[in-house]
C-alpha cells in the first residue's frame, strides 16, 4: 500500500476538524449570517412588504430615525433600564455569589436553586405573573394597604414611573440568579490559598473581596456585563407583556417599538423595522467594545 | 427560538393538511375555537346536509386574529402564498391593504350568489375595493351600549332614560352611579381603544378624510377627547392599563356600570354569571343628543391565492355566510356570532330573548342597529392611529394641553405612513 496516498495524521485531523465544523458553520451562515445581510438589504428599502423598492436617497430609512419620537423615547427608556438596572443586577450576583461560595453555609444548594430558579421560568408567563401581582387590585396592592401604607390603590402599571419601576424590578427578579451562577462558577477557579495569603497579610473581609475576588473576577464580570448589555438592549418580551409600552410608550423598548413597525400594527413597514434592528446592532457593538477595553487586565 | 419553532411546526402542519386535502374539502384558518369556529362548524354542517354529502372543512384554529394577520403579512412579503389555507378569516379592517399590497393574494367573490343587499351596507364598505367584494361576511360588529338596569335604578335611573342622551347628561347620570354604587358607568382600554372612534362614528365623522389623518381641527373628535378626560377625573370612565386590564379587570372585574363595544364583547360580559338579568342594552349617545349607532371589529371569510377549488369555495360561502339562516341561527346558538345579513337576522331565534340580558332579544335590537350604521372612511393605518391617540389621551390625563398632545399623535401617524411612501 503506497503511504502517499493517504492521509498523514495531522491533515487527518485537520480533516475530521473541518467535518466537525462544516455543518454548524453553513447552519450559522445559512440561518444568521444570510438572513443579516437580507435585513441590510431590507434596510435600504422602502414601502409595502410586498411591493419593496429602493429608498431614495438610499439612506433614508436611517436619517428619518432622527425625527422619530417615539424611536427616541424607546431609546431612552432602554438605555434607562440599561444604567439602573444591569449595575444594581452585576452587583447584586456578585454579593450573592460570594455569600452562597461560603463553605460553611448550610443548604447552600438549596440556596444556589432557589436563587437560580427564577431563570427556569419562561419570560411570558413571568412578566403576566408580575402584571396580575401589581395589577390595580392585585396583591402587592393588597399587601401595602393592608399594612397601611398607602391609602388607595396605586395603578403601578399605569404611572409612567411606577410602570418602570416594575420592569426594573421583574428584570431583576429574572436575571440576577442566573448572573449569580457565572460569578460562581468564576468563584471556584480562584485558588484558596490566594485567600489564606491574603488573610496571613492581614486583610479582612471586605479588602479581600475588594483587592483579591474582583480583580480574579474580572473576566467574569466582563463576560456578564457585554451578556447584560446585550440582554438589556434588545429587551422585548417585559415590555410587550408586562406593560404594554405604555402608559403613553413610557416603559416601551427598542426591540418592542422594532416588532411594532415590523408586525404590530397591521401595516408591515420592513425596512424601516430592518433599518431600526441594526442601529440596536451597532448600539451593542459599540457597548461591548468599550466593556472589553475597559474590562482589559494587560497593561 | 420558541416562537420560531412553533411556526415551523405550524408551517409543517398546514403543509400536511394541504396535501392530504381531499377535492371537496376545503382548508379554513380562524383563531376563536367557542366563537368563529362554531361559526364555521355551522356552515359545514349545513352545507354537508343541504348541499353535498361529501364537503368538509378541515378548521385550522389560531391562538388570536393576529395569528392570521401574521401569517398573510409573512406570505405577503415573501410572495410564497403555498402556506395560506384556501380561506381565511381576519379583521374586516384589513383587507383593503392586504388586497394593495398583496393583490394575488386574494379571488374575489364575484360571480358567487350572493345577495349583497342583504347584507348590511356598513359591513360591505370594509370589504368592497373598487366595486368589487372580497369578503364573505361572519359576525358583525355593530356596538351596543350595555346598562346594569339594577345600578342605573339605584341612582334613580332607567334604561329607556339613557337613550338618545348626550355625552353631557351620560356624565351626569356617570357621577350619579359612581356616587350611589361606587362603580364606574364605564371603561375603556388607555393603551388604544377604539372608544373615541366608535362615539366619532356614531356623529357620522371619521378619524379620516382623503387617506390622511383627521386629527388636528376634528372639532367633533376634540369635544368626544375633553368628555372622555372628563368622564375619567370623575371616576365615570376607567382607564384600564391595556386590553386584558379592560376585559379581566374592569368587566370580569366588575368594575363597571356599563359596556360600549362591539356585540363581539358579550361573551366577556356573560362571564360574571351573578348579574344574569340585570344588564340591558340600546343605542350609543351621541355628543348633541339622539341615538348614535356604530360598528366595531367583526370578520370575514376571504379566499386566498392558494385555495385549489375556487368554485366550491365561492358555492360554499354564497350558500352559507351569503344568508343561510340555517347557517347564522347555529352559529348564533352555539357561537353568539351575530350576522351580518338582514334576512337572516329575522329568523325566530334571533327574536328570541336573553336571559343574561333581562329577556331582551338582544340579537334582533343589535341587527336592526347594524342597518342603521352610517359608514365612514377607514384607512388600513387604523390600528398605528389608535395606538397614538391612546398615548395622547393618557398624557392629556397627566395634564398635558390636548391640542398639543392631538397634534403629536397626528404628526406621529402622518410620520409612520410617510416611512411607507403616503
Amino acid at each position: 500500500m503506497n503511504k502517499k496516498r493517504g492521509f498523514g495524521l495531522l491533515a487527518k485531523q485537520k480533516a475530521a476538524g473541518w467535518a466537525f465544523l462544516t455543518p454548524a458553520s453553513l447552519l450559522i451562515f445559512a440561518m444568521s449570517f444570510y438572513p443579516m445581510v437580507r435585513a441590510f438589504i431590507t434596510s435600504l428599502q422602502t414601502g409595502p412588504a410586498a411591493k419593496l423598492k429602493w429608498a431614495e436617497p438610499i439612506f433614508k430609512n436611517y436619517t428619518r430615525m432622527v425625527n422619530d419620537k417615539v424611536f427616541l423615547t424607546a431609546m431612552g427608556n432602554t438605555f434607562l433600564y440599561l444604567a439602573i438596572q444591569v449595575p444594581i443586577m452585576l452587583i447584586l450576583a456578585i454579593l450573592l455569589a460570594q455569600l452562597l461560595n461560603n463553605k460553611d453555609l448550610k443548604f447552600r444548594g438549596l440556596y444556589r436553586t432557589l436563587i437560580f430558579l427564577p431563570c427556569a421560568t419562561s419570560l411570558v408567563s413571568y412578566s403576566l405573573i408580575f402584571k396580575t401581582l401589581f395589577a390595580r387590585e392585585g396583591l402587592i396592592n393588597s399587601i401595602l394597604m393592608g399594612l397601611g401604607i398607602i391609602q388607595e390603590n396605586v395603578n403601578w402599571l399605569g404611572t409612567s414611573t411606577t410602570a418602570k419601576a416594575v420592569i426594573i424590578i421583574a428584570l431583576l427578579w429574572r436575571w440576577t440568579g442566573y448572573n449569580m451562577v457565572f460569578f460562581l462558577a468564576g468563584l471556584q477557579n480562584i485558588e484558596y490559598s490566594v485567600y489564606e495569603a491574603a488573610s496571613i497579610d492581614g486583610a479582612n473581609g471586605w479588602k479581600t473581596f475588594w483587592h483579591v475576588t474582583v480583580p480574579l473576577l474580572r473576566p467574569v464580570i466582563v463576560m456578564t456585563g457585554i451578556m447584560s448589555i446585550n440582554g438589556t438592549l434588545q429587551l422585548f418580551d417585559e415590555s410587550v407583556n408586562l406593560t404594554s409600552g405604555g402608559p403613553a410608550n413610557a416603559t416601551i423598548t427598542m426591540s418592542h417599538y422594532i416588532y411594532n413597525n415590523a408586525l404590530g400594527q397591521g401595516v408591515a413597514n420592513f425596512g424601516y423595522a430592518s433599518a431600526l434592528s441594526f442601529i440596536v446592532f451597532i448600539l451593542v457593538g459599540i457597548l461591548a467594545f468599550i466593556n472589553l477595553k475597559v474590562g482589559d487586565t494587560r497593561d | 427560538m420558541t416562537k420560531k419553532l412553533l411556526a415551523l411546526i405550524m408551517a409543517l402542519c398546514l403543509v400536511l393538511a394541504a396535501t392530504s386535502a381531499l377535492a371537496e374539502t376545503l382548508t379554513v384558518t380562524a383563531w376563536d375555537n367557542n366563537f368563529n369556529g362554531n361559526a364555521l362548524r355551522a356552515a359545514e354542517a349545513d352545507y354537508k346536509a343541504n348541499v353535498d354529502p361529501d364537503f368538509a372543512l378541515d378548521i385550522t384554529i389560531g391562538s388570536g386574529s393576529s395569528d392570521v394577520e401574521n401569517a398573510v403579512t409573512n406570505a405577503g412579503s415573501s410572495g410564497d402564498y403555498s402556506l395560506l389555507s384556501d380561506i381565511v378569516l381576519f379583521q374586516d379592517r384589513y383587507i383593503k391593504n392586504f388586497v394593495e399590497n398583496y393583490p394575488d393574494a386574494w379571488v374575489s367573490l364575484e360571480g358567487a350568489d350572493i345577495n349583497w343587499d342583504d347584507i348590511t351596507a356598513v359591513k360591505q364598505s370594509y370589504s368592497t375595493i373598487d366595486g368589487v367584494h372580497y369578503g364573505a361576511p361572519v359576525d358583525n360588529g355593530t356596538v351596543i351600549t350595555a346598562y346594569r338596569v339594577d345600578l342605573l335604578q339605584e341612582a334613580g335611573y332607567t334604561i329607556e332614560d339613557m337613550k338618545g342622551i348626550t355625552w353631557d347628561k351620560f356624565l351626569e347620570v356617570g357621577k350619579a352611579v359612581y356616587a350611589k354604587t361606587g362603580k364606574a358607568l364605564l371603561s375603556m382600554d388607555g393603551s388604544g381603544n377604539d372608544l373615541p372612534y366608535m362615539m366619532l362614528q356614531a356623529e357620522g365623522v371619521s378619524l379620516w378624510k382623503d387617506g390622511k389623518p383627521f386629527v388636528v381641527g376634528n372639532e367633533k373628535l376634540k369635544r368626544v377627547i375633553e368628555i372622555l378626560t372628563e368622564m375619567e377625573k370623575e371616576h365615570v370612565l376607567i382607564l384600564a392599563n391595556d386590553w386584558t386590564g379592560y376585559t379581566n379587570e374592569t368587566i370580569v372585574g366588575d368594575q363597571v356600570a356599563g359596556v360600549i363595544n362591539g356585540n363581539w364583547i358579550i361573551p366577556t360580559m356573560t362571564q360574571v354569571t351573578e348579574n344574569t338579568g340585570k344588564w340591558q342594552i340600546t343605542s350609543m349617545p351621541t355628543l348633541d343628543g339622539g341615538e348614535g349607532y356604530a360598528t366595531n371589529g367583526g370578520s370575514s371569510l376571504y379566499i386566498t391565492g392558494n385555495c385549489k377549488n375556487v368554485e366550491l369555495a365561492k358555492k360554499f360561502l354564497a350558500y352559507t355566510f351569503g344568508g343561510s339562516k340555517q347557517t347564522y341561527d347555529e352559529a348564533l346558538r352555539t357561537g353568539g356570532v351575530v350576522t351580518c345579513s338582514i334576512s337572516a337576522g329575522q329568523s325566530e331565534v334571533y327574536g328570541e330573548g336573553v336571559a343574561f340580558f333581562n329577556n331582551q332579544p338582544i340579537y334582533k335590537d343589535i341587527t336592526e342597529m347594524g342597518s342603521k350604521i352610517i359608514p365612514v372612511e377607514e384607512s388600513p393605518f387604523h390600528y398605528v392611529l389608535r395606538g397614538y391617540l391612546g398615548v395622547a389621551m393618557q398624557q392629556i390625563k397627566d395634564g398635558a394641553d390636548i391640542d398639543t398632545a392631538l397634534k403629536e399623535a397626528e404628526d406621529a401617524c402622518l410620520f409612520y405612513m410617510e416611512g411607507m411612501g403616503y
